[in-house]
Formats: C-alpha cells, sequence, structure tokens
C-alpha cells in the first residue's frame, strides 16, 4: 500500500445509500477511554484502555431530494444508521478495509446557510459495533 | 461538469436579455447594438474535488460586458440596468433564474460585478467584469 489521496471515500448510508457525492469531508475516530490504575508505589503513571468511545464525523452538503442526505439523516433522528465507509471507493480488500458501523444520530443541521456558500450540515456521531472488513 | 455545456448554458440566459448581444470570444472590433451591449462569456477556473469521490468540481467563470465608448454619455445609464439586481435587464436575475443551467451543474451564484475599461481596435469602451461561481 502506498498513500494515497483521501478524495474517494465510499460513504454508505444503510446498505444502499451511497452519498459520497455530496460528503465534503468524512472522519473515523477510534478512541478507547483511558482509565488510571497508578498505584501508590508506582513511579511513573500507569493506565489500561477502557472502553471504546468512538465517533464518526460528516461534513455533508445537504439535499432535500427524496432519498437523499437530508431524507436519510433526519428521517433517523433518535435512532441507529448503519454507515460503511471505505477509503478508496471500489473494491475492498486488505490494503483497502471497509469499517462498517451502527451510528446514533443524535443530531441533525437541515437548515444552514450562509450568503456565499452552499448548504451543508456539519454532524458528528457516536459509533458503536465497528466492524473492519477486509473482502 | 462539461466547460461547454456551462458556456453555452450561460451564453443562453444571457440571450434571454432583450439588447444584449453574446459572443464566444472578444472581438477584433465591436459593434454594440443601439440601446444595448455585448457579453463575451469567458473561460472557466476549475477546482476539481468539491465533493468526495468526484461528485463534483467548482468552477469560476467571467463574463465580459461591454456597454460603450468612455465617451457615451447613455453608455452608463444603460449599464444600471444590467447591474441592477433584479428586472428584465438585469445580468444577475438572467442568469440565476435557471441555476442548474439546464441541468449541465447543480447550482451556481452571480458573485460580483467589477467596473473596469476595455479597449477594442483602439477604442476604449465602458465594460463590466461578472464572476460566476459554478458547482457541478
Amino acid at each position: 500500500m502506498a498513500i494515497f489521496m483521501g478524495n474517494q471515500v465510499a460513504v454508505v448510508v444503510g446498505t444502499t445509500n451511497t452519498i459520497s457525492t455530496f460528503v465534503q469531508s468524512v472522519s473515523l475516530n477510534r478512541e478507547l477511554d483511558v482509565v488510571d490504575i497508578t498505584a501508590m508505589t508506582d513511579t511513573v503513571a500507569n493506565a489500561i484502555s477502557g472502553v471504546e468511545r468512538s465517533n464518526v464525523t460528516l461534513e455533508l452538503f445537504n439535499d432535500f431530494a427524496a432519498s437523499s442526505v437530508n431524507a436519510l439523516f433526519e428521517n433517523a433522528l433518535g435512532t441507529k444508521l448503519n454507515i460503511k465507509l471505505i477509503p478508496v471507493s471500489g473494491t475492498v480488500s486488505a490494503t483497502n478495509p471497509s469499517y462498517s458501523m451502527s451510528c446514533l444520530i443524535s443530531n441533525w443541521t437541515p437548515i444552514n446557510g450562509t450568503i456565499d456558500g452552499v448548504a451543508t450540515a456539519s454532524v458528528t456521531y457516536p459509533v458503536t459495533a465497528i466492524t473492519k472488513a477486509t473482502s | 461538469m462539461i466547460p461547454s455545456d456551462v458556456r453555452a448554458g450561460l451564453q443562453t440566459r444571457l440571450q434571454t436579455i432583450t439588447s444584449l448581444r453574446v459572443l464566444d470570444t472578444v472581438p477584433d472590433s465591436v459593434n454594440i447594438p443601439t440601446q444595448g451591449a455585448v457579453a463575451v462569456v469567458g473561460m472557466l477556473d476549475l477546482n476539481f474535488d468539491f465533493a468526495m469521490n468526484r461528485g463534483s468540481d467548482q468552477a469560476t467563470c467571467s463574463i465580459l460586458v461591454i456597454v460603450g465608448r468612455m465617451n457615451e454619455a447613455t453608455a452608463q445609464d444603460r449599464l444600471d440596468g444590467y447591474l441592477a439586481s433584479s428586472g428584465a435587464s438585469s445580468i444577475k436575475a438572467a442568469i440565476e433564474a435557471d441555476k442548474t443551467l439546464g441541468g449541465a451543474i447543480s447550482t451556481l451564484r452571480v458573485t460580483q460585478a467589477t467596473s473596469g475599461m476595455i479597449t477594442i481596435a483602439n477604442i476604449d469602451y465602458i465594460s463590466y467584469r461578472y464572476e460566476v461561481t459554478l458547482i457541478g
């Protein structure tokens, strides 16, 4: 695997709704709680990993067409949506793994306008059940 | 976004303004319609990868509007109609009346109009340069 551009990420909502062309940026941040276990006799701080608190951040161009971006996220508000990310759109492989996850749609921004820009929505969702696949 | 479709679409929109003659290139000599003006749709400057996975690009296009000779008393008056933000002669309104240019792009916005002067065949003309931002 070599260095690759990050402008071809496939973003699939549910099972078939590929919204890549409405995505300006996407990031999946995998993070674990850090549990301090430093004891009295330790001379340096010690820690173990706790539960995972990952999240996915999307910068989206909004679209009110049926089954498009706004409908997908606004209709799912308060529930969980499956989202799959592939670094480079196309065949999933060991060097191009997919990440599937369940995202709690905890917020949505249907209206976000400026005088000089397109309508966008910037959202961050907590993630559970992350699965990395290589085929 | 296909540049030729975008340029053709912009020309189509400009042609909805009566008395505005629309050209592909800056002419060697210009024949401005009586009580009118000449518009030249320029080339596109492209910024690729506006959205993920080649979803869309962003472009800017300049439109040069040549109104009349610098010493022509009524040229500035005619220009006011083209510069207005609305009305039958408004260039911004005419272009933004079809923001997809017949489906050639996703959206557009006329962002700016800047005054200037252009010399054609050794004659100085009042002109305005419009900037259009396009996404598609």
